[in-house]
């Protein structure tokens, strides 16, 4: 704990970024529980109300408050990078650790698949899989998911191979462990540094991805507030309710800029040279 | 020496770049005066009224084009047109015509008897797709009675007959041109056809040889802008010169304020209901009905769904009608009345319940405010966003839903009650008694009290909430005349239409120019040929990574057959509209091979697209290659432009990040990338518009003039869209060229070339840049495939006629087959880029040479 605190002190972007993502999770937390006003409320005589001290961040073509959409889209924003990233995890960290511990034909599958889903340009791919699923927050999830998998499967492997030829594991084998022991106590925890700063990048990625899905309309369903929705929805009245567009825009901006910044400071914090090679 | 070889290669390749880029005859544009630019809000699937229910279709062809026996004007009166005058029997069976003389059809062909026999006969054919082949088939013979005389017989009385045949499903079209009308329509109206560019506009010109009153008007441009946001900015950039229904009601109160402007507010015939699955429990309970009629406050539907602009409505009619019967005190607003029926109907703690949109402003904004309005009555509602293609398969056909928010814009519409089958699933015998007897009633009087009682039948039963009866709104330039202020039919009839003492830029009058995909195809291969020459690579390793890229892309074709496969939706009855007759959908599922296996259907395609032949689009009816080629010189030109744009922002700004490290300029950089990479580009996109293109009015708000409009208008309106591509891509490869170029700058050479007297940026220009460009090669390479698939939402903020927004649409459309080619040709440009990257490898650092990486 106290190295953690002691390397927000020493690095200002890791700890401009710790405080940014903190702040967006903290707002979606408190959400929970509170928003100014009912994010779900109604309130057609005050439309369209420019910020004030009242709603801070105005009101929209309904009257809802801005702030307080912004607040509760923070959590749909952040449930479905979690989960989307999680999917990549999950399902691409084990896929990895077994090609490493198996080579072979497995390997060749596992890259071969890979290639085939990075074939599709991402955002092509994911509309297509939000097209054909239907619009809503768990197919986002899903359309983000499917390209975190080989991501992370590859870049699995990739760190994987190298502490296979290392001599510890050579005497773990000797001990008697089988594949499946060794990628577990000695593989995992000596890649797990790489996999915790790609994970915070995905999760920018995702952020950003689903913003775009929920612009075109493919992502989380109304009256869910979502940021990217809000935007599509602000572009007809952005040249009289200019809050509209810029306070949504500016939050995504935010949190993907905070996780970039938290990234990059962990990154720094691990052996930098060792990541830098394997990525 | 190998160097200057290798730069020679790559002086090749870009030249050949170049050549691909720029291989267009660039035409100045003929300023045409006269010319009218509409900006319409869909895309028609075709040109072919007598084939397709689109109200798209009409919007561009009706009374411009085409032109039927009769014509509905615009206080909805039935006239002669083609048809001089005609004779109606004492039985009310049989009609006689006496045909106008001396008209020719745009091809030269003569107007007769044959052409009347031949379109009436067409329309009621068993295999006919006319979407209105229910009326058609109330003919039960057709016979010329002379070279300008037609007698048609009825199998029963049609008092509305003549008001039929002045519809745009009833046409008169040519046996020589009918098959190509979808395409190339010829009518014997004052406008012909002059060009479609698919996704962007289509062109009618004055028909010089046309029989009536010359039109005032050279040329009609219809420019297709979907998206509300796009149509106000290209109204403010004046790309349009109207609207004559404009899309985007929030901004009427500006476009009020500003006098280049004005507003045209007329009569509309689209009701907006909020329609009930009359069939599934617990809408089969008139109790719940009304519940749901009296929780339900239009008043503030209307403000925020409509902005205001609308009249509540008591029934599906609407309230300029004569025959109009005001049923709005029926269910007043009153949410403890609807607790109370929904308490005595069984449900005192309401019910769930779902609610479909389709994607029109006033279902999507009116849908949210009726959910709330019911969740205060305790229905709790479950809202979900669908596309056209989606309502028409879940909701219309399939009558899979709860609630739905739908327009019905047909004129004259309520005896859709009466249909069987409908997707209200509403059955009344007292109802459909009243509309037979008005099928056969040609008494005005009586008439009109059919229709109210037919009001006050629907409005009794509750069959669907009521809401509004939105009005036509367009908006004009100032200097724009004799334009409809009403919509009696689904109709812009613009030949009394002028624009004074003005100069358009219009499109030229050249021929539609293919753009053909082979030259690209060529240039792609040669790339490949020069690098892997220069790269020395072994025909072994070359072997190898074709083979896998060949595995790659079969195994994608595969996913994408197979995705698209599962996606909901029939193509079929997307195209044919609402109203549209079942059999007439079957005959177009046939025509289209959509009723064959899908392994037949895989074979196919993949057979196709080796033999370059993508298949014919279901939308457009016309090749996909052809369609594709269209949009590739718009998307390939902005994928290089913003292309262009990164690299010589992030290149040079990467390199100085790293020589100046640890200075204030690099930390300066540094801060800015890690920004532009945080931004989303369709954010981005918006502010750019609203700073530039509203604002200051430097550019235009998007749209393309396409090349032929010259190249400083055709990079004039990739400018924009290119920055908002090119920003966050730039911010990613200043972070790779820096740490690229900060890897490099510690090995030993670079110590050696500084020991031995180079500056720093000798030293980093010579030795550091070349090696860093190794990573950075990569990341160019999969930005470019990036920036062609990736411009999909950028193309759309702008309106850009390109692949990513032909993609969309046609998912919209259930052009399977279009998404299918498009992904695949971007699978394909991401797959063999991928392949030359490998390639280019060898070249820049020759240690790589032959091996795997």
């Amino acid at each position: 704990m106290t190295a953690l605190a002691a390397s927000l002190r020493s690095d200002k972007g890791l700890a401009a970024g710790a405080g940014l993502v903190a702040f967006f999770i903290v707002m979606a937390l408190v959400s929970v529980l509170w928003t100014p006003h009912g994010v779900a409320a109604i309130d057609v005589d005050a439309r369209l109300a420019a910020p004030s001290f009242k709603h801070w961040l105005g009101t929209n073509h309904l009257g809802r408050d801005v702030l307080s959409m912004i607040m509760v889209g923070a959590r749909t924003s952040i449930a479905v990078a979690f989960f989307a990233v999680g999917m990549g995890l999950l399902v691409g960290v084990p896929v990895g650790l077994l090609a490493a511990g198996t080579r072979g034909i497995i390997e060749d599958a596992v890259m071969r698949m890979s290639d085939v889903i990075f074939a599709f340009p991402a955002i092509i791919l994911a509309i297509l899989l939000a097209a054909v699923c239907g619009p809503g927050a768990i197919n986002a999830v899903i359309a983000i998911g499917v390209f975190n998998i080989p991501v992370f499967a590859r870049l699995t492997r990739g760190a994987a191979l190298p502490i296979w030829t290392r001599a510890y594991v050579m005497s773990a084998r000797t001990a008697g462990k089988n594949n499946f022991r060794i990628s577990l106590e000695h593989v995992l925890p000596n890649i797990l540094p790489v996999l915790i700063v790609q994970a915070t990048v995905q999760f920018s990625l995702a952020v950003l991805a689903e913003a775009a899905l929920s612009y075109v309309g493919l992502g989380a369903q109304p009256p869910a507030p979502s940021w990217g929705r809000m935007l599509a929805e602000s572009q007809t009245m952005v040249s009289f309710a200019p809050w509209l567009a810029i306070f949504p825009g500016l939050a995504i901006f935010l949190f993907v800029f905070g996780l970039n910044l938290l990234g990059d400071g962990l990154r720094r914090r691990f052996d930098p040279h060792r990541i830098a090679g394997l990525i | 020496m190998a160097v200057s070889a290798r730069r020679r290669a790559f002086g090749i390749l870009l030249r050949a770049l170049a050549a691909l880029a720029f291989a267009f005859s660039f035409s100045s544009a003929a300023l045409a005066s006269g010319a009218l630019n509409v900006g319409v809000q869909l895309e028609p699937p075709n040109l072919d009224p007598t084939s397709g229910a689109a109200a798209a279709i009409d919007e561009i062809v009706y009374a411009n084009l085409f032109e039927g026996l009769t014509r509905i004007e615009e206080d909805g009166s039935v006239a002669p047109l083609l048809a001089e005058s005609w004779a109606v029997s004492d039985d009310g069976r049989v009609y006689d015509f006496k045909l106008r003389e001396g008209v020719r059809f745009h091809d030269g062909t003569a107007f007769d008897a044959e052409d009347v026999v031949f379109t009436l006969n067409r329309a009621k054919a068993l295999d006919s797709t006319n979407a209105q082949r229910p009326i058609f088939e109330m003919i039960e013979r057709v016979e010329a009675a002379g070279l300008y005389a037609v007698r048609v017989t009825l199998k029963e009385p049609l008092g509305a007959f003549p008001t039929y045949l002045g519809w745009g499903d009833a046409v008169i079209v040519a046996p020589e041109s009918a098959a190509t009308n979808a395409s190339n329509p010829v009518g014997t109206g004052p406008f012909k056809f002059q060009r479609w560019r698919k996704g962007a506009s289509a062109t009618l010109a004055r028909n010089d040889d046309y029989w009536g009153a010359r039109p005032a008007l050279d040329r009609i441009n219809f420019i297709f802008i979907p998206d509300p946001t796009a149509a106000f900015a290209a109204l403010m950039a004046g790309d349009v010169d109207g609207f004559p229904n404009y899309p985007a009601a929030e901004n009427l109160g500006l476009i009020e304020r500003d006098d280049r402007f004005r507003i045209v507010t007329g009569t509309g015939e689209g009701e907006m209901i909020l329609a009930i699955n009359n069939a599934k429990p617990p809408f089969n309970d008139i109790r719940v009905r009304r519940a749901l009629n009296h929780a339900i406050d239009k008043r503030a539907v209307i403000d925020a769904g409509l902005f205001g602009y609308g009249e509540p409505i008591g029934s599906h009619f609407p309230p300029h009608h004569p025959a109009y019967e005001d049923l709005t005190g029926r269910y007043p607003y009153d949410p403890l009345k609807a607790r109370s029926l929904l308490a005595k109907a069984g449900y005192p703690n309401g019910f769930r319940t779902t609610l479909n949109l389709p994607p029109p402003a006033y279902a999507r904004r009116g849908g949210e405010v009726i959910a709330a309005q019911l969740e205060a009555v305790g229905v709790k509602v479950e809202i979900r966003n669908i596309e056209w293609a989606q309502w028409l398969d879940q909701v219309f056909t399939n009558k899979n839903y709860d609630l739905t928010i739908v327009s019905h814009t047909e004129p004259l519409d309520i005896d859709i009650y009466a249909r069987d089958d409908y997707y209200f699933q509403y059955r009344s015998d007292a109802f459909d008694e009243v509309i037979a007897e008005l099928r056969g009633e040609s008494d005005p009087a009586r008439r009109d009290a059919l229709l109210r009682q037919a009001q006050k039948i629907i409005a009794k039963d509750a069959v669907n909430v009521f809401i509004a009866s939105g009005p036509k709104i367009a908006v004009w330039a100032k200097d724009v005349t004799g334009v409809w202020a009403n919509a009696p039919v689904q109709a812009n009839d613009f030949t009394k239409a002028d624009v004074i003492g003005r100069a358009s830029a219009a499109l030229d009058d050249h021929p539609p120019r293919m753009a053909p995909l082979w030259p690209a195809l060529v240039v792609i291969a040669a790339a490949f040929a020069i690098v892997a020459v220069f790269a020395k690579a072994s025909p072994a390793y070359l072997a190898s990574r074709a083979l896998s890229m060949a595995l790659t892309l079969i195994a994608a074709s595969l996913v994408i057959f197979i995705l698209i496969e599962v996606a909901p939706g029939d193509p079929a009855s997307f195209m044919m509209g609402l109203n549209a007759d079942p059999a007439a959908v079957a005959a177009l599922r046939a025509e289209l091979g959509l009723d064959k296996s899908l392994i037949a259907r895989y074979a196919s395609w993949i057979g196709g697209v080796l033999a370059g032949d993508f298949g014919v689009s279901y939308t457009y009816r016309t090749p996909v290659s052809e369609l594709m080629a269209e949009r590739l010189w718009v998307s390939l030109p902005l994928a290089l432009m913003a292309f262009a744009i990164s690299t010589a922002i992030g290149i040079p700004a990467g390199l100085a990040a790293a020589s100046r490290r640890d200075g204030p300029g690099g930390k300066a950089i540094i801060g800015a990338a890690q920004a532009g990479v945080a931004i989303p580009n369709f954010w981005l996109a918006i502010l750019l518009v609203m700073v530039f293109a509203v604002t200051l009015r430097w550019f235009s708000a998007g749209g393309f003039p396409g090349w032929d409009a010259g190249l400083f208008p055709a990079l004039k309106a990739l400018f924009l869209p290119a920055i908002a591509l090119a920003v966050p891509q730039a911010a990613i490869l200043t972070q790779i060229m820096r740490s690229a170029t900060i890897e490099t700058l510690r090995e030993d050479y670079i110590r050696t070339a500084r020991a031995k007297g180079l500056t720093r940026r000798e030293t980093l220009i010579r030795h550091a840049l070349r090696n860093a460009l190794i990573p950075v090669l990569t990341i160019l390479g999969l930005q470019f495939a990036f920036l062609l698939a990736g411009g999909v939402i950028i193309e759309n903020v702008f309106y850009l006629p390109g692949l990513g927004r032909m993609v969309f649409q046609a998912i919209a459309q259930r052009d399977l087959i279009v998404v299918e080619s498009v992904v695949m040709v971007l699978v394909f440009a991401v797959v063999s880029i991928a392949f030359l990257i490998d390639l280019a490898y060898a070249i820049v650092d020759p240690r790589l040479h032959g091996g795997r990486r």
